[in-house]
């Protein structure tokens, strides 16, 4: 069940919570009951996956299982879903035909062009963040987990935020 | 401070506002920041125009309308290239939210060492943006932001240079070449066939127009060539004036061409500021699928080279080791484990299981071979001093706090004096600093009691910031206690330097934000950072040094101590340069018996004109312009190139140019590698003492040095220019550096903005 009372995840030992949650409860109904339809489990924690510089600076991500996930996910599921995306990156990242072109059409046209075209690497960005998302969709949010994409953290960290299981049937 | 107005805002184009909740207090408007950029963009828009209006319609009427219509074309591309330079995002990361750092408190290490492609790299621990910041990535001083694959902060475009606008900086100083030579030939043609009304209009403004180019050429084409021989080395600028990898192995190159395709082809990089926020629709909601796990998936931890930094993270006793960078910093966050407390349990136990892992010998990067033996002795004898010491920390802070006590009385003031003063803290303070790992502390104080090394620099990798007390101390103990005293040296050393992040993340001193306006240059002030941009951390600084007067050192290391030598003798006398210190700090340490050495090291050093060395004609004729020495003006203007051509000619021996420069003019010159580009003697005053004043009593000679060098720099800059009684070298050199970068103006004023 989830914990209406810490949504912002700010919450203290679960025992404590517990008996916090059956004394006000009933403060609380009506306050969470138009919550009910968005409310989320609260965070319990977060992982954070880091670049592997093993490379150079190309836009990769530590495949390591990380030890907090290992009651709530597959390793092998994990793993591939951190391989696609350095899949992922190292597309954006490729010094092919599409990303030449791009450069000198940009030179030519002063730059101008960036105002209209997106560039490579963004349509890509746009790819990781659908792929992410569907992951999410499937295979995460099921278990409890909650992956960011890395842009937002300036592609530094992959952020695994791993929500409370409130379930009573443990 | 004089220079700033209280107004908040006005941070200048290349700072976005950051997206995510916190956000910094905005800085003071500083008016003086837009004045090298003002000037660029008047005197090329400026004598462009001119050009346009008086030379060119002869020259179609006589030649060819393809004249003008070629000098068109160029003119706008220098304009997009500056446009684009000026106004894009290089490359700043966002800071990092407060959850990301949750493991990272007191026990978190200042670095985080990271192995590239057989190479060991330190990460540094950035306070401001709180996250270790990636290889490349260096903080810059004067934007007050981290950004990512830095090559330096220019003032003539007031940007910094990063990833993502580093191929427009490049092409603009390419067709800025170009534009000037087409500006220079045409003009020269013009006068030619006009030698008889020379007193027409039209051929004085073409006069004045060829003397602006001409003027602007020699350091325009010069920084042109230096950049190109960067692009094909694939190194940054930081990377290079600091000598990462002087020596060493470059670990980001991929060879010349892959290198220049990199640069000029590889798809524009994303900004990570000002990004629409992605809002994901999930629903995370119990009841959560479980898994079901086995014994060897529970017992099972593969270590790979990520984890080097979680084991780092935890290790207390390893980050001992790590040199520190004392600055003051805001406060660490709050214990994170009463955020997440099911974690807890599992990183303490962690943390105790890894506390007593054994010491890796991978701290120090860029040193693939270094002699072996005694440096190694020092090494392990180090990292042992380090263990011992850091578990009695790890487990006691209230000993510590008394021990800090102690280097706080012992550094503080020696921070604050003069090198004479810094020779005889230095002492105490080995003592203390062996005393007992009380690092945060002492890198806490040290950091209160001057400038940050760390916010000063626009780089990465800042070892020591209480260098005064430890570089004094280090180049004089140093060359008196070799193997036995190697070894103390290395541990006080380590142990005063190192530094958690705790200590990074403490409140800056009131005056830092003056401090901070200063620096992206201070890096190239040091002339090399060498061994702590190498990621020479404090054990190994002494170690190789001291075994170097008796050893072949190693080519990297004697290179290293060649390029020290000059600035070394320069820092002795500053106080104020803390960051600068750093690396002067291992740079005295490593050469330990450079002071004899010096005179004739620093003649053959400079001796040598300035053209990127390995570049065709353009450098020719730079380098013919440069008589070998005499006039201070040609010279300062092209000091950088010949700070750069320091390293370049460490590795390809001799040029055949004597030595001429004396030994006065030689520090002025090595201390000038990049203020030529952003001094004007007659501007920079008032912004300069704005930002000094705080950590000088002496006005500097040329303020606009400040907007990109550390006050501490200007200081010696100025002691210098006093001292060779070069004045009017130092005017020289402000007006040759505003060249660099005046031709440049162009559009800037004028153009779009272009979405970053």
């Amino acid at each position: 069940m989830s914990d209406p009372l810490f949504p912002d995840g700010t919450c203290t030992q679960q025992h404590a919570v517990k008996n916090r949650y059956q004394t006000e409860i009933f403060n609380m109904a009506e306050t969470h009951s138009l919550q009910d339809m968005r409310q989320q489990a609260a965070v319990a924690a977060k992982v954070f996956v880091q670049r592997d510089y093993t490379s150079g600076t190309m836009c990769q991500f530590q495949t390591k299982f990380p030890s907090e996930l290992e009651t709530k996910i597959d390793k092998q599921q994990f793993e591939e879903t951190i391989r696609t995306l350095n899949n992922l990156y190292a597309e954006a990242e490729k010094l092919g035909s599409q990303s030449f072109i791009e450069g000198c059409l940009a030179c030519l046209t002063a730059y101008t062009v960036f105002l209209c075209m997106e560039t490579h690497y963004e349509k890509v960005l746009k790819k990781i963040a659908k792929y992410i998302q569907e992951q999410n969709d499937k295979i995460y949010a099921p278990r409890g987990l909650l992956l960011t994409d890395p842009i937002e953290r300036g592609l530094r960290v992959i952020e695994i935020t791993i929500y409370e299981d409130r379930s009573f049937t443990r | 401070m004089p220079g700033s107005s209280g107004k908040s805002g006005g941070r200048g184009p290349s700072s976005s506002p950051l997206p995510h909740a916190v956000v910094p207090p905005r800085r003071p408007l500083r008016p003086s920041r837009y004045v090298p950029v003002s000037a660029a963009t008047f005197f090329l828009v400026g004598s462009t125009t001119l050009f346009f209006c008086f030379t060119c319609p002869w020259l179609s009427e006589s030649f060819s309308v393809a004249v003008p219509i070629y000098n068109g074309v160029i003119f706008l591309f220098v304009l997009a290239n500056f446009c684009m330079a000026t106004f894009m995002d290089p490359g700043i990361f966002p800071r990092a939210e407060e959850d990301e750092d949750k493991e990272d408190d007191f026990r978190a290490p200042l670095y985080k060492t990271v192995e590239i492609r057989g190479i060991q790299v330190r990460m540094k621990w950035c306070s401001t943006c709180r996250f270790y910041r990636p290889p490349r990535c260096s903080h810059c001083s004067v934007c007050d932001n981290c950004v990512e694959e830095f090559d330096h902060h220019c003032p003539w475009v007031n940007n910094c240079i990063g990833r993502r606008n580093y191929r427009y900086f490049f092409l603009f100083l390419l067709s800025l070449t170009a534009h000037i030579m087409a500006v220079f030939g045409f003009g020269l043609l013009f006068i030619l066939y006009h030698r008889q009304n020379i007193d027409h209009l039209h051929a004085i403004v073409t006069l004045v127009v060829m003397c602006v180019a001409g003027l602007f050429f020699i350091p325009v084409a010069g920084l042109t060539g230096f950049h190109v021989v960067l692009v094909a080395r694939g190194r940054t600028t930081n990377e290079q004036v600091t000598g990462k990898f002087r020596g060493g192995v470059n670990p980001f190159t991929n060879g010349c061409w892959r290198n220049v395709s990199h640069i000029l082809c590889s798809s524009q990089a994303p900004r990570y500021l000002g990004r629409k926020k992605c809002v994901q629709n999930v629903k995370v909601q119990p009841p959560f699928l479980r898994l079901q796990l086995t014994e060897a998936q529970l017992a099972t931890k593969i270590l790979d080279n990520g984890i080097q930094g979680d084991l780092h993270r935890s290790k207390s006793s390893l980050e001992m080791m790590e040199s520190q960078s004392c600055d003051a910093e805001p406060p660490p966050p709050p214990k994170p484990e009463l955020r997440y407390p099911g974690l807890s349990q599992r990183n303490m136990e962690e943390c105790s299981l890894l506390g007593k892992a054994p010491p890796t010998p991978t701290m120090y990067k860029y040193r693939p071979s270094y002699s072996p033996g005694k440096n190694h002795t020092t090494l392990t004898h180090a990292y042992a001093n380090q263990l011992s010491r850091g578990e009695s920390v790890g487990s006691a802070r209230e000993s510590s706090s008394s021990s800090s006590s102690l280097l706080q009385a012992s550094q503080q003031p020696g921070f604050r004096s003069q090198p004479s003063l810094d020779r005889r803290e230095t002492s105490s303070d080995r003592v203390v600093g062996g005393l007992g790992g009380e690092k945060r502390d002492a890198g806490r104080e040290a950091g209160g009691g001057g400038i940050p090394g760390y916010s000063l620099g626009g780089r990465s990798y800042p070892s020591f910031s209480d260098t005064t007390v430890l570089s004094g101390g280090a180049s004089r103990s140093s060359s008196s206690t070799h193997t036995s005293a190697g070894t103390a040296n290395v541990s006080e050393a380590t142990t005063t330097s190192t530094s958690f992040k705790s200590l990074a993340n403490q409140t800056p001193p009131p005056h830092h934000p003056s401090r901070n306006g200063s620096l992206s240059y201070d890096s190239l002030l040091a002339g090399g950072e060498d061994l702590d941009k190498g990621g020479v951390t404090g054990p190994v600084a002494p170690g190789p040094p001291s075994g170097r007067p008796c050893t072949p050192a190693t080519h990297f290391l004697s290179q290293q101590r060649e390029a020290d030598i000059p600035s070394q003798s320069l820092h002795h006398h500053h106080r104020s340069s803390h960051h600068h210190h750093h690396p002067f700090l291992h740079r005295s340490s490593s050469s330990t018996s450079s002071s004899p050495p010096p005179p004739p090291e620093r003649d053959c050093l400079l001796g040598e004109p300035h053209t990127a060395p390995h570049l065709p004609a353009a450098n020719q004729t730079s380098a013919s312009a440069l008589p070998s020495s005499a006039p201070p003006p040609p010279h300062h203007s092209h000091h950088h190139h010949h700070h750069h051509s320091h390293h370049h000619h460490h590795h390809h021996s001799a040029s055949s140019r004597p030595p001429r420069f004396a030994a006065p003019h030689v520090p002025p010159h090595h201390a000038y590698p990049y203020r030529t580009r952003s001094t004007d003697t007659p501007l920079g005053s008032s912004s300069s003492s704005t930002v000094r004043s705080p950590l000088s009593p002496h006005p500097p000679p040329l303020g606009k040095s400040l907007s990109y060098s550390s006050a501490a720099a200007a200081e010696m800059q100025y002691r210098l220019v006093r001292k060779a009684s070069a004045s009017a070298g130092a005017n020289a050199a402000g007006v040759g550096g505003g060249e660099s970068g005046v031709m440049g103006g162009g559009g800037a004023i004028q153009a779009a903005k272009f979405p970053r």
